[in-house]
């Protein structure tokens, strides 16, 4: 395999939940759920402000293999996410990805990765299994 | 630890990577013998059973294999070495 990485090595990076991303996001894919969408009603339910949809996570994870990885012809094959504490609108959120495993074999490689807030509470952590085409 | 204990365990984590627990495999299955096991769906078996036995196999070793007893001797090696 000749994708550059090795195991053990660490990728750190931000991302910021913009109004951008929060508006794009729905309207990709129209989840407009109460508790992402008013701030009060999430508050009634013991939350900050409005959450932000879980699987925004996912479009920065996209970005990280896409756009981040020093890497092209990649593809994901498998993906895992745990979530730990919700995140809000505005956050800017540390992530941090390590190879965990090279498949020389089936020229693919794992990550572990994990989401924090700016006061290194986990937002949401998991694996990332990745093919170079 | 010998191949059919081995083919027992492969087993296992076929039934789990294809989530069909009516999968049987033998020595001589190939992947035409299995439903759903597909060139993606391998990426994920090699893995598990990497993972699983703790190995690590070559591209060029993956492309010998003639069948799943094949692999499992190869597996038996390497816990043993």
């Amino acid at each position: 395999m000749h994708s550059g990485l090795a195991e053990g090595q660490v990728f750190i990076s931000e991302f910021k939940v913009t109004e951008n991303v929060y508006n794009s996001f729905i309207a990709a894919f129209n989840d407009k759920n109460i508790l992402h969408t008013d701030d009060s009603y999430a508050q009634s339910k013991g939350f900050k402000s409005k959450v932000m949809q879980g699987n925004i996570l996912g479009g920065f994870l996209s970005y990280f293999i896409g756009e981040i990885l020093p890497v092209e012809n990649v593809i994901i094959q498998s993906q895992t996410i745990k979530y730990k504490n919700p995140f809000y609108l505005e956050e800017v959120l540390k992530f941090e990805a390590q190879v965990t495993h090279i498949f020389e074999s089936i020229n693919s490689l794992e990550f572990k990765y994990i989401f924090n807030d700016q006061s290194n509470k986990k937002i949401a952590m998991g694996t990332i299994l990745i093919g170079i085409i | 630890m010998n191949t059919e204990t081995i083919l027992g365990e492969v087993n296992k984590i076929f039934r789990d990577e294809l989530d069909d627990d009516s999968v049987r495999i033998f020595y001589e299955t190939v992947a035409k013998d299995v439903d759903g096991w597909d060139s993606l769906s391998q990426i994920h078996l090699i893995v598990s059973i990497e993972k699983y036995f703790k190995i690590r196999f070559t591209a060029s070793e993956i492309q010998r294999f003639k069948n799943v007893g094949e692999m499992c001797e190869s597996i038996l090696t390497k816990v043993n070495a």
